[in-house]
């Protein structure tokens, strides 16, 4: 009965409630302000741990990027492509051609040929085809080093087109294998020239298809492609080519280093983290599946789940947690999205097929993993037959933003919206905390001594001390400081690219490395604040640095994820914690720990350094002027930050 | 304590502009003896296809081989920069470098006397600071080095603006008729100049009275600029020997012809549009930028200086062919009314929106066209950042200069707008 009598009267001040909600009764300007303020004092009490939740939302999610049940299986989605879906000719009398080039590029071998002689067999050989073909001689000399050698290459002009389209063949003299120290990729150059006479045979292809045999492990292809696209760069001289076809769409990279192969391993990242249309992929994913019946791998990874070869709990881990199948899956995923990561965010590339995608060419390279078998010259010869028909289908360049993955495995992905949030979640964090404290530094909190005494008495004067009050931001000086800082950087680029460096730089190294680090040291000379009404510059310095650090991580994301989701590591915290300290030695420690995490590279990754710098010279990879120019005048902004 | 403080800055000797501005035009000169024409020219974000260097090139060299550059429709300039370039002003990259680097300096001193007006000092501790803002802000010097003529537009608005504000009535309406001739949009800003010549260009913000204007007197300036204006068509005419440069030049501000990829909000609406809507829309994207004149006009009449300001921002966004120095020239006017900083509501917002659009635009349009992994809309989005970002700037702007009268702000009160 109480309820009973009790429920209208509720009812009725749901309604009022409702009513109130639209018609708000008395001023509305002072309720929305009333409103606006509870909101904002909410999210500022608030802020600390927003910014904790959206670091440890972003960190976890990078962790949990290899978990098996994140992302999806492959799919093809462009419906042209078709994959597997012809019979392939290639047969066993091609294999036997094949053996016999190999026979030959062996004896090659042993004769001990210059490169220059073995460019003109190899000439000559596609020659011997009816293939128009020629020789391309170039020269690298980058700061220390010179490089020379002489590319082969032979076109088939399109039989069923006007040839505006070519796809290429590629193998490299080197093999990946070593990262090209000095392992011969015969048997992917002997698939080359047995493919350039079985090709020629047929009359189906309306695309220009162009075989390139390339010299050294990068540099041949890098003169060659420049040549094709007739782009010019400074330390490389490389004859023109004589015979040119249709744009380059796809290329395929062939790499057999072994006798024979269990696994087609797939390399894919290109320079300066570009990635090739995933459809490239799927379509020899289901090419070698299904009509080569051999089994993809990414990179060179078996997989322990079946290959029992590779099947090993790591050291670290109980054989009894390896088995679950959730933390094997998650292992093997999480083994092949690192290396994905390290590909990527040095912005190398993962091979020769790299080089294509700085001409918008998507390529990948065909790696058949050395095994005592059962694989060889037929399976790959149909693999890239099959794969050459499904490319020759294409009517447009690949598309549909099919460009932004991570592979987790050779048949399952990350779309984009899986991983990036990862790491624009902490720039967001980032963000945030720059702009609180740039809100904090408007503000000044003074103890003001109360002259009158008041008649309530002590306790309301100890209530009045504590006071907060508006103060100026000058921003120049922040921002001249951030501007020096990047020139800084720019001089930085500029010593260690140059040749005196490239040539004794296991001296030189330690010695940039203390000139850098003391030099910012000069802004101890910075006057302290000429008025000490204005905010110190530290904290407005702290508040840039912070909202430009989160600016680049979140830009880079979208074109080299491994490089931002690195930075977010690197900076992140490290920027955050960065606080001002009253004595000197406590300040020169502090901005000692930041010098070493910026300018560290200098003295602890000496030819990690170098082969950066080659990569940046040779093949134009911005990854080490990035770092010098951007990275580490971060870094060094925020110890300038604890400095002041 | 407080009263030394105060008094300190008028003890400081001024930092001396004339060096300070030689330094900052060593530092110009510099940067366009590197010779980066030949790899920004062909940025879009840089130079729309009004604009381009190179389509001048290709007009003034079919001009001096007797053939009719209007005829073929790639060629956008007013028939005046094609005299000019035909006849006065040098060809070769090098030279050309050197003088838009020369027209920034003098649009960057222009800058600088429009402030001292403003003021009404001879010299100020804020100059070299303006000057830098104008010269050294990239959305004015990249556009510069791509030899975009949209520098020389802004030189000749900054120039009508300062002819303005010292009040010489023909050379300023000479000189907007001669901006209007180059760029048509720009006559929205006919009614606040005319009102600046009427009036003065002291800042009122803080103390914002009806002005008093005579409609005739209006009338009168507005006849002289409709005379020079026909003088200057008839000009083009003899040059151009005919009528069939109007539809190349002004028709294509209003038709839009070129769809070219810019930093404006036009090109991808009226790429996704169907033909039969184009007009209809054409119309509607014209008229927006007319409806903001007579309200700012309006409400900004007791200091025209600022709602020249104000459209200046309004063009730089919605205009049909916008490169960066159009919402360039906006932002670096900022520096003329240091009156308004404090009562900005948002300025680090605005700052850091630009910073990501100005990063995002080049990047998408490198992965849409370049590198292939990106389409159209991945710059579409990255123009509309942008102009969130213009908006920002606008409003704020707005706000602050209407703001200011109300005085600063006090403990426990709170603005409203009714």
């Amino acid at each position: 009965m109480d309820h009973l009598s009790d429920s209208p009267p509720r009812r009725r001040s749901i309604l009022v409630k409702f009513k109130e909600f639209f018609r708000p009764s008395g001023n509305i300007h002072e309720k929305r302000i009333r409103r606006r303020m509870r909101l904002v004092s909410q999210l500022n009490r608030r802020l600390p741990l927003i910014k904790i939740a959206l670091f440890l939302v972003g960190y976890l999610w990078m962790l949990l990027l290899p978990a098996p049940d994140l992302g999806r299986t492959t799919y093809i989605d462009e419906n042209a492509l078709q994959p597997a879906q012809v019979n392939t000719e290639w047969s066993w009398a091609d294999v036997h051609v094949a053996d016999q080039y190999l026979a030959q590029l062996e004896r090659v071998r042993d004769a001990n040929y210059s490169s220059q002689q073995r460019a003109q067999w190899l000439n000559e050989e596609f020659g011997k085809l009816g293939l128009s073909s020629s020789t391309q001689s170039y020269s690298f000399t980058p700061g220390v080093s010179t490089q020379n050698g002489t590319n082969a290459y032979a076109i088939i002009s399109a039989p069923r087109h006007s040839g505006t389209e070519a796809i290429v063949i590629s193998a490299s003299w080197l093999s990946r294998t070593g990262g090209g120290d000095g392992t011969l990729n015969l048997r992917g150059i002997s698939t080359v020239l047995a493919l350039a006479g079985f090709l020629k045979r047929h009359s189906y292809w309306g695309k220009d298809i162009v075989l390139v045999v390339s010299d050294g492990y990068l540099e041949g292809m890098q003169a060659w492609l420049g040549a094709y696209h007739g782009v010019s760069q400074a330390g490389l001289f490389a004859e023109p080519l004589k015979l040119t076809g249709g744009v380059i769409w796809t290329a395929l990279n062939i790499d057999y280093p072994g006798h024979s192969f269990s696994h087609l391993g797939i390399f894919f990242e290109g320079l300066n983290g570009r990635l090739p249309n995933q459809d490239l992929l799927n379509s020899v994913d289901r090419i070698s599946r299904y009509t080569g019946g051999v089994p993809v791998v990414l990179y060179d990874h078996l997989d322990p789940r079946e290959d029992p070869s590779v099947n090993q709990p790591p050291s670290w881990l109980s054989a009894a947690i390896y088995d679950v199948p959730q933390v094997k899956s998650f292992l093997v995923q999480a083994k092949n999205i690192a290396r994905h990561l390290r590909y990527q965010a040095n912005g190398r590339g993962s091979g020769v097929h790299g080089l294509f995608h700085q001409f918008r060419i998507d390529a990948i390279t065909l790696y058949a993993v050395p095994a005592t078998g059962p694989h060889g010259f037929h399976a790959i010869g149909r693999i890239v037959e099959s794969s050459l028909r499904t490319m020759n289908n294409l009517l447009e360049r690949l598309h549909a933003s099919f460009f932004f993955y991570i592979l987790t495995g050779p048949q399952h992905f990350l779309k984009i919206g899986l991983y990036l949030p990862s790491a624009v979640l902490i720039s967001v964090a980032i963000m945030f905390h720059g702009l609180s404290t740039w809100v904090d530094a408007g503000w000044v909190q003074e103890t003001r001594q109360v002259a009158e005494k008041t008649a309530s008495g002590e306790q309301e004067t100890a209530d009045q001390a504590i006071q907060w009050r508006r103060r100026q931001r000058p921003i120049t000086g922040a921002l001249c400081i951030m501007v020096a800082t990047h020139i800084y950087g720019f001089f930085l680029l500029n010593v260690v690219s140059s040749t005196w460096f490239a040539h004794n730089h296991q001296l030189l190294s330690a010695a940039v490395f203390v000139i850098f680090s003391l030099l910012p040291l000069a802004a101890l000379g910075i006057p302290q604040e000429s008025r000490s009404d204005d905010a110190p510059i530290a904290s407005i310095l702290k508040a840039f640095n912070l909202c430009f650090t989160s600016t680049i991580i979140s830009i880079i994301t979208v074109i080299n994820f491994a490089l931002a989701a690195s930075m977010a590591v690197l900076l992140g915290l490290p920027l955050i914690v960065s606080t001002p300290s009253p004595s000197l030695p406590l300040k020169l420690i502090k901005y000692a720990a930041y010098a070493c995490l910026g300018l560290g590279w200098l003295i602890f990754a000496r030819e990690e350094t170098m082969r950066s710098l080659w990569y940046w010279e040779v093949l134009r990879v911005w990854f080490a002027p990035f770092v010098c120019i951007v990275y580490v005048p971060l870094v060094i902004q925020c110890g300038i930050a604890c400095l002041l | 304590m407080a009263t030394s403080s105060k008094a300190s800055p008028s003890t400081y000797e001024y930092p001396n502009f004339y060096s300070s501005f030689f330094a900052i035009a060593a530092a110009r000169l510099w940067l366009s003896s590197k010779n980066l024409s030949d790899t920004l020219k062909h940025e879009q974000v840089l130079s729309s296809p009004l604009t381009s260097f190179e389509q001048l090139q290709e007009g003034i060299h079919l001009f001096k081989h007797g053939i009719d550059p209007y005829a073929g429709g790639s060629f956008r300039h007013s028939p005046l920069l094609l005299s000019f370039f035909a006849t006065l002003l040098p060809n070769s990259r090098w030279l050309a470098s050197v003088l838009w680097t020369l027209n920034d300096l003098l649009a960057s001193w222009i800058l600088v006397q429009i402030f001292r007006t403003r003021q009404n000092v001879r010299q100020s501790p804020r100059d070299t600071l303006i000057a830098a803002s104008y010269c050294l802000n990239p959305y004015i010097f990249l556009p510069s080095l791509a030899l975009s003529t949209s520098s020389f537009e802004n030189t000749l608005l900054l120039l009508t603006i300062l002819l303005a504000c010292k009040g010489k009535t023909s050379a300023t309406l000479f000189a907007l008729s001669f901006l209007v001739h180059l760029s048509l949009s720009t006559t929205i800003l006919l009614p606040p100049i005319l009102l600046l010549l009427a009036t003065d260009s002291f800042s009122h913000l803080a103390s914002p009275q009806p002005t008093s204007v005579k409609i005739r007197r209006l009338l009168e300036f507005f006849g002289e600029s409709l005379l020079y204006f026909g003088v200057l068509t008839l000009v083009s005419a003899l040059v151009a020997g005919g009528w069939e440069w109007i539809p190349q030049t002004w028709g294509a501000t209003l038709t839009l012809p070129d769809l070219t990829p810019n930093t404006g909000v036009w090109w991808y609406f009226f790429t996704e549009m169907f033909d039969h809507f184009r007009p209809f829309f054409l119309m509607v994207f014209s008229v927006h930028l007319i409806i903001y004149v007579i309200p700012v006009c309006l409400k900004f009449q007791h200091d025209p200086l600022y709602a020249t300001f104000i459209l200046v921002g309004i063009l730089g966004t919605y205009k049909s062919y916008t490169t960066l120095s159009d919402p360039g020239v906006f932002l670096s006017m900022f520096a003329v009314f240091p009156e308004i900083y404090p009562y900005l509501r948002h300025p680090i917002v605005t700052t850091l929106l630009h910073l990501h659009a100005s990063l995002l635009m080049p990047l998408f349009n490198h992965l849409w066209l370049t590198q292939g992994t990106g389409n159209a809309n991945f710059f579409y989005a990255s123009t509309l950042v942008f102009a969130c970002a213009q908006g920002a700037a606008l409003v704020d702007a707005v706000w602050a200069g209407l703001r200011i009268a109300i005085g600063p702000p006090v403990e426990g009160y709170v603005i409203v707008q009714e």
